[in-house]
């Protein structure tokens, strides 16, 4: 029997795996997709969470939004690693350290 | 200078009736017109041949001014004009002139032998570079000689004694590019200067007893020194009293001046090397005038003198006037013979003071002034002769040397005359004015020693000797020169001699100091030296009338042995020209090198003063210096200290300051890299650690 503790402790696992490929990464686009593993990991605790709504399915649509937000927010952030690249010649996150002024 | 004296006459002569401020005028004009053509002749006249007409002008009116003042003054009240120079604390430094007999005769003694002397200098230094030079330093001398016989204070007479041997200086070392010139003036200097503290050293001495410099108030016929007494090992004046002993001392100081200026022993080896200056200088200064200084302030100051120190200096005068004689016996240089019988003759002077005979002393000063003023300028034309003839033929000779001369009486026939009546008054004889002066002085050696006791006739026994060695030294040095054949023209066959008496430059300077030399002018009677007028003005009363039988012995005595003497040296060094003494005894060498006082005064007191001063100079060096350095070297130790201490505790305090404020924002710095994953991580660590804490607290 696959318990709400199963889904929770695979939901850590992705979170972790998505954390550490942003943190560790040294592409820009391996990092959009650690973050799309971390937006999983919550996406998957909605639906795990769901089954204890008291309205039907709230978790499930919440989940729908949130997939259509992640692949809206993805589309923005893959033109602005294109930007970066044209501007930096790199999509290397260590070599682009501008925010520090 | 001149306008100060104008003001401090018209102070001078506030008090004074009519005449006496006319004669004092008089004289301060005398004193001071010698100043003024030195001071146009330095100013105006640098390089100029006028200079000579100027300064023998100025001492022309200097002597006809002298002579007025000299009538007014001999035998007449003392004229004294005084005003304040200035005022130290309560001591008022006076600025005067005195007017009596004896600074009347010296007065008029200088420029009457600085006449002749200017007059004969115009033709005799008229080819030398420094003729104008000369005529300026001659000045200078008038003016400091007259101003030290005139002047009132102490003070004032030291600043004149220094002025005196100061331009004796310049005048030693005229022609400065001999070195032997050089180191005469310089030894005339030193020794000069040895007498200068004595004098200064007396003068202190005497201020301290009396408080005055006042010359009229300390020995005047009432004045302080003539009361003091010296009683129970007191030296005790009118107001004032010290021990006994500051007497002695201010004599010895005294003492020391006039042998310095005087050229006594022990300080009389100067005058010898001081003739290394022009003939006519040595005629003035080294003769007639300067050197009779310091029997002047015997004069001036003798009051001053007790018993015992009137025998010192009756002692020390014989001595040197027989030392002296001895030396001129065997020296080959004219001038040299001439130095040391100045030496001798000032010798007598100082005897004279010594025993007494203070009228014969200063009789003997003026008489000696004109005969050794004549033979010097005398000896200044054989010089001059000798040096033509060496330069016309190139010979290589002293021309000094009287071993060079001889038969000199056929090429210059009026010098030779003159000659003769100088030294006839030098040795003494009767009809010159050297016997009324030297007799007068060995009539009272005897009468003072017979009034002693038997071991001072000793001195007048010396001093008649020293009379015979003169006559001996004297007729030498004639017949070298004038008797005989010329030596030199024996030698060298072929020189050609053309020389002469010369033009009346020369001619009337000798005329009138042979005049002066001969007795008319000091006396009716040629024998009697008790009848010459100056003699006579200087007696503090008519005593030592002719009672004693010594006034009759003693001139025969001398006189019919010193024609013997003369006629002895006569025959030995003008007929047997071959014969001569013996060149190698003892005494010859005694004579010969002088008594060897230079040769004791080189290793010994030079050395020593040398030695003396080398070690004061090693001991600034080691010890003063020394001092200063370590002081140096502690500080700057101390310094470094500082220095260390700056560098390593505050400057390091500092450094760690800033090291940790560096190492701190360092770690801060760190957060701040522009890394995006960075950023993240950061917070990530933040969220953790407060999770963390958050577990351990719950």
């Amino acid at each position: 029997m696959i318990t709400l503790n199963d889904f929770l402790m695979v939901s850590v696992v992705l979170f972790c795996i998505g954390l550490y490929i942003i943190l560790a990464k040294r592409n820009a686009i391996q990092v959009l997709i650690g973050i799309e593993l971390m937006l999983n990991a919550a996406i998957l605790n909605l639906v795990a969470f769901g089954r204890f709504d008291r309205a039907n399915n709230a978790g499930q649509v919440f989940a729908l939004f949130a997939i259509v937000l992640a692949a809206a927010t993805t589309a923005v952030a893959l033109a602005i690693v294109l930007n970066v690249y044209r501007r930096y010649k790199t999509i290397d996150p260590d070599q682009i350290n501008q925010l520090k002024d | 200078m001149v306008r100060k004296n104008k003001k401090l006459k018209t102070n001078l002569i506030k008090a004074l009736s009519h005449t006496d401020a006319q004669t004092v005028s008089f004289a301060i004009w005398a004193v001071a017109l010698p100043f003024v053509a030195f001071a146009v002749n330095l100013l105006l006249l640098f390089r100029s041949r006028i200079a000579a007409l100027v300064s023998t002008a100025a001492i022309l009116a200097s002597l006809i001014l002298a002579v007025k003042v000299f009538f007014a003054v001999w035998n007449a009240p003392v004229i004294h004009a005084q005003t304040v120079w200035f005022t130290v604390g309560t001591a008022k430094v006076p600025l005067g002139i005195l007017l009596n007999n004896l600074s009347a005769l010296m007065l008029l003694l200088v420029p009457v032998i600085a006449l002749p002397v200017h007059i004969y200098s115009i033709a005799y230094m008229k080819d030398d570079n420094g003729y104008s030079r000369y005529f300026r330093y001659l000045s200078l001398f008038c003016f400091s000689m007259l101003g030290l016989v005139v002047v009132d204070n102490l003070v004032l007479l030291y600043a004149f004694w220094e002025l005196v041997g100061f331009s004796s200086y310049l005048l030693i070392g005229f022609w400065f590019t001999r070195q032997s010139a050089v180191l005469a003036n310089k030894k005339a200097f030193i020794m000069n200067r040895i007498g200068d503290i004595g004098l200064l050293t007396a003068i202190v001495i005497l201020f301290t007893q009396y408080g005055t410099f006042d010359i009229s108030a300390l020995f005047g016929a009432d004045g302080l020194v003539p009361l003091s007494t010296m009683a129970a090992g007191m030296w005790a004046g009118p107001h004032s009293a010290m021990p006994e002993v500051w007497q002695y001392v201010a004599f010895g100081g005294i003492f020391l001046a006039v042998a310095a200026k005087s050229a006594q022993f022990p300080l009389h080896t100067w005058l010898p090397d001081a003739m290394e200056g022009p003939t006519s200088v040595s005629a003035l200064i080294h003769a007639a005038t300067m050197v009779a200084a310091g029997v002047f302030l015997l004069g001036r100051v003798y009051p001053l003198f007790n018993a015992t120190e009137l025998t010192i200096l009756a002692v020390v005068g014989c001595f040197t006037a027989f030392m002296a004689a001895t030396i001129a016996l065997t020296q080959n240089d004219l001038k040299r013979i001439l130095a040391y019988s100045t030496i001798s003759q000032l010798g007598f002077m100082v005897l004279a003071m010594g025993v007494g005979a203070y009228a014969s002393s200063l009789f003997h000063l003026v008489t000696h002034a004109f005969f050794k003023c004549l033979l010097f300028l005398v000896a200044g034309i054989v010089i001059h002769q000798m040096k033509h003839i060496k330069e016309d033929n190139n010979l290589d000779i002293d021309p000094q040397n009287i071993l060079h001369m001889g038969g000199l009486r056929k090429k210059l026939p009026l010098t030779f005359i003159i000659t003769l009546i100088g030294a006839l008054a030098l040795i003494g004889l009767p009809l010159t004015s050297g016997y009324l002066s030297k007799d007068g002085i060995l009539i009272q050696a005897f009468v003072w020693a017979e009034s002693k006791g038997a071991v001072f006739s000793i001195i007048p026994y010396v001093a008649l000797l020293t009379s015979w060695l003169t006559a001996f030294y004297v007729a030498r040095l004639v017949v070298k020169v004038f008797f005989g054949d010329f030596r030199l023209q024996k030698v060298n066959p072929h020189i050609h001699i053309h020389i002469g008496d010369g033009n009346w430059l020369y001619k009337a300077p000798l005329l009138l100091l042979a005049a002066c030399s001969l007795f008319p002018l000091f006396s009716k009677s040629p024998v009697f030296y008790e009848d010459a007028w100056i003699y006579k003005s200087f007696l503090p009363s008519n005593f030592l009338a002719r009672e004693n039988i010594y006034h009759t012995i003693v001139p025969v005595l001398v006189n019919i042995l010193a024609v013997v003497v003369i006629y002895a040296a006569f025959a030995i060094y003008g007929r047997r020209n071959s014969w001569s003494f013996p060149q190698r005894g003892l005494l010859y060498r005694l004579s010969y090198n002088e008594w060897y006082i230079d040769r004791f005064y080189n290793p010994v007191v030079v050395k020593a003063v040398l030695l003396f001063s080398r070690l004061l100079y090693a001991f600034d060096r080691k010890v003063v210096d020394g001092l200063v350095d370590s002081l140096a070297g502690a500080g700057i130790a101390l310094s470094k200290i500082t220095d260390w201490f700056d560098r390593y505790i505050v400057d390091g305090f500092l450094h760690l300051v800033t090291s940790v404020v560096q190492t701190i924002g360092n770690f801060a710095r760190r957060f701040q890299s522009g890394k995006v994953q960075y950023y993240l991580y950061s917070m990530l660590l933040v969220v953790a650690v407060v999770f963390i804490f958050k577990l351990i607290w719950t």
